[in-house]
């Protein structure tokens, strides 16, 4: 039992939450950019590659001008073009979204590992200008609650300010209503005379900035100016099942990554008792566990709403 | 109706398809011509511009044809084609290098081509081949060396590592680290906990961020680097935090004077250079066996960066480490190992 405490104390400490947090920043933004596209009707499976691409620019524009805001400006302004990139593909020549996502992966892959060596001549960077760290002098007193919250990178807070922004935009907004119904009833949104091409044009768009925004915080702000060829490490992949069980709600989206954030670390700390190969699967354990959940849930509502039909 | 070809055009044609034959006729023999220097293909199983491990080979390469005359070629895998990349250099050169533990199938693609040489760095086939020599670098060796340092700088007394992924070549560098850093606490009568985690990535430094700053949440002070570009992460937590941390494969002091203390060497160009520099002069004698690059040879050591960086490892721990040194040389300290 004593063991049994001495391990809970080990691995639940106030690092593990601030662990949490960390890891789920990035992975967060591009879930809410992936929850876009998925009402758009589009699935994207090419936020791993906005991510790099976000991650690497925003260290090359941080590098050029010696600014890490520039930085996160380039991060942003390639984020727009691999939007219509993307938008171009998928919403203008119908092309299979699968597909191009891969294509995008790989390429985000290879341009950025080309770019790097042959700008920084090594296949990473490091030591360039990065995103402030925010501490609330005071808080760093309060027990326990200022040890988790304090003193992270600048997104990790404007994350939660971008939650609730595209939440009200999603489900408050008129242009929300059309997106959505883009990507539901894409004929009773023309009815209505709305293209649904515009709010998929729209949607790709902003998910290639705010992937590239998840970037740009991975290489400045996670890290301090640093890009290693594909260090967004399936981070995309994470996002897209965050998107899947959070039904594109960009709010449970972030709740989902936090929760990825939160096995990650506890996975960490795991490592100590168990064999790492064991704790590295968590987290996909925990993407079939809730995907198996998210398909059992919608069948059933499926399931009510067609017995109330019935009635 | 039928359109017809102008009698010019398809002259022209007919000179063109002249034209490309005799130019490739004409380099068919341009190649034969140029046989005389040894051909040298260096295959590397990731890519250049790591800043440790691939382009210290490739600095083993470029001394080789500045100093010995030989024709260079470079073959990038980039963790993918191992096989065809092997075969296709082997198909153009009289020395093939393969550069990666990843590149097992050696073992059955050196004998299909009896008159190339094979040199495979970072691992050994399980039979010895005719044409095929393995190095092996005794990395334990020098990370008792690591280890030791971590212990002696550590205030804590708590000292870790951030390995890339629970595999023999990583945990051969840990069983040193940690006998090490227990030789330094047994020496000095000082209690000598040493924490070790797996990153399971080699490409991303904000997981070893974490592993790292997971570690030192745990008092450890100084960590060890055995995760390659995921390691990157482990300086930059060190730079905010506060805590050392030793480098790996190269010296990689330069990258964060202040807080990479020390770096366990891989003399991986070095030890390419004296191979090929063997088959040079004609002598063919290690093809067929493995040999390990240890600490007596000089192929493995510590690196302290250069003078004009600030040096935080005391030196009469350094006069301690070179006595240690001469130690595993001789043999009275036997360093363990995960290698097979």
């Amino acid at each position: 039992m004593n063991d049994f405490g001495l391990l809970f104390n080990t691995v639940f400490s106030t690092g593990l939450f601030n662990e949490m947090l960390r890891r789920a920043t990035p992975v967060a933004i591009a879930a809410i950019g992936g929850a876009l596209t998925q009402h758009a009707g589009i699935m994207n499976i090419g936020m791993d590659g906005m991510i790099l691409m976000g991650a690497f620019f925003g260290v090359l524009g941080s590098s050029i001008f010696g600014s890490a805001w520039a930085g996160l400006g380039l991060a942003v302004l390639v984020g727009v073009l691999v939007g219509l990139f993307f938008g171009l593909f998928v919403v203008k020549f119908k092309s299979d979204e699968f597909i191009i996502g891969t294509a995008l992966n790989t390429f985000a892959v290879g341009l950025t590992s080309f770019l790097s060596r042959s700008i920084f001549g090594t296949q990473g960077a490091k030591g360039y200008p990065s995103l402030p760290n925010v501490t609330i002098p005071g808080f760093d007193k309060v027990p326990v609650l200022g040890a988790i919250l304090n003193g992270h990178s600048l997104f990790v807070y404007l994350t939660w300010l971008l939650v609730l922004l595209f939440y009200l935009y999603i489900y408050r907004t008129p242009q929300g209503f059309w997106l959505r119904a883009s990507g539901e009833k894409p004929q009773t949104l023309r009815t209505a005379g709305i293209a649904p091409e515009r709010m998929k044009w729209t949607a790709s768009i902003l998910c290639g900035v705010l992937c590239c925004i998840a970037g740009a915080h991975l290489s400045l702000g996670y890290l301090n100016g640093t890009f290693a060829e594909k260090m967004s490490n399936s981070r995309g992949y994470i996002a897209f099942a965050c998107v899947i069980f959070a039904a594109s709600n960009p709010a449970k989206a972030y709740l989902a990554a936090l929760m990825f954030g939160f096995f990650d670390a506890i996975g960490l700390r795991l490592q100590a008792y168990i064999s790492s190969d064991l704790t590295s699967i968590i987290p996909y354990a925990i993407t079939i566990i809730m995907m198996t959940y998210v398909v059992v849930s919608t069948r059933k509502k499926r399931e009510k709403i067609h017995r109330r039909a019935d009635i | 109706m039928v359109i017809r070809k102008k009698k010019g055009e398809v002259k022209m044609k007919k000179f063109l398809i002249f034209l490309l034959t005799a130019v490739m006729l004409l380099s068919l023999g341009l190649v034969s011509v140029q046989a005389d220097d040894l051909k040298v293909a260096l295959v590397v199983a990731g890519a250049f511009g790591d800043r440790s491990f691939y382009d210290s080979s490739k600095a083993g390469l470029d001394r080789l044809i500045k100093e010995k005359g030989i024709d260079g070629v470079t073959i990038e895998c980039n963790n993918e084609n191992h096989d065809i990349q092997l075969r296709n250099a082997a198909e153009k050169a009289d020395v093939v290098v393969a550069v990666g533990w990843e590149f097992y199938n050696v073992e059955e693609i050196a004998p299909d081509y009896p008159e190339v040489k094979f040199i495979w760095i970072d691992n050994a086939t399980y039979e010895p081949i005719d044409n095929l020599l393995n190095i092996t670098y005794a990395q334990n060796e020098g990370s008792f060396l690591a280890g030791y340092i971590a212990a002696a700088v550590s205030k804590t007394g708590v000292v870790g590592a951030v390995g890339g992924e629970d595999a023999d070549t990583i945990n051969d560098f840990i069983a040193g680290y940690r006998q090490g850093a227990e030789y330094y606490g047994t020496e000095n009568g000082k209690d000598i906990t040493v924490e070790v985690n797996y990153a399971n990535s080699y490409d991303d430094p904000a997981l070893g961020k974490d592993c790292a700053i997971a570690l030192n949440d745990k008092g450890a002070d100084v960590i060890f680097n055995i995760a390659s570009a995921a390691g990157d992460g482990i300086f930059e937590a060190g730079a905010e935090r506060g805590f050392y941390a030793i480098g790996v494969d190269s010296d990689q002091k330069y990258i964060a004077p202040d807080v990479i203390i020390a770096s366990m060497k891989k003399e991986v160009g070095t030890s390419i250079f004296d191979a090929v520099s063997k088959f040079v002069d004609g002598d063919d004698s290690q093809l067929g066996t493995t040999w390990v690059a240890d600490m007596a040879t000089g192929y493995i050591g510590i690196g302290y960066g250069d003078d004009d960086m600030p040096q935080q490892v005391p030196d009469e721990v350094k006069d301690a480490i070179s006595g240690i040194a001469q130690k595993i040389i001789d043999g009275e300290i036997v360093v363990e190992t995960t290698r097979s």
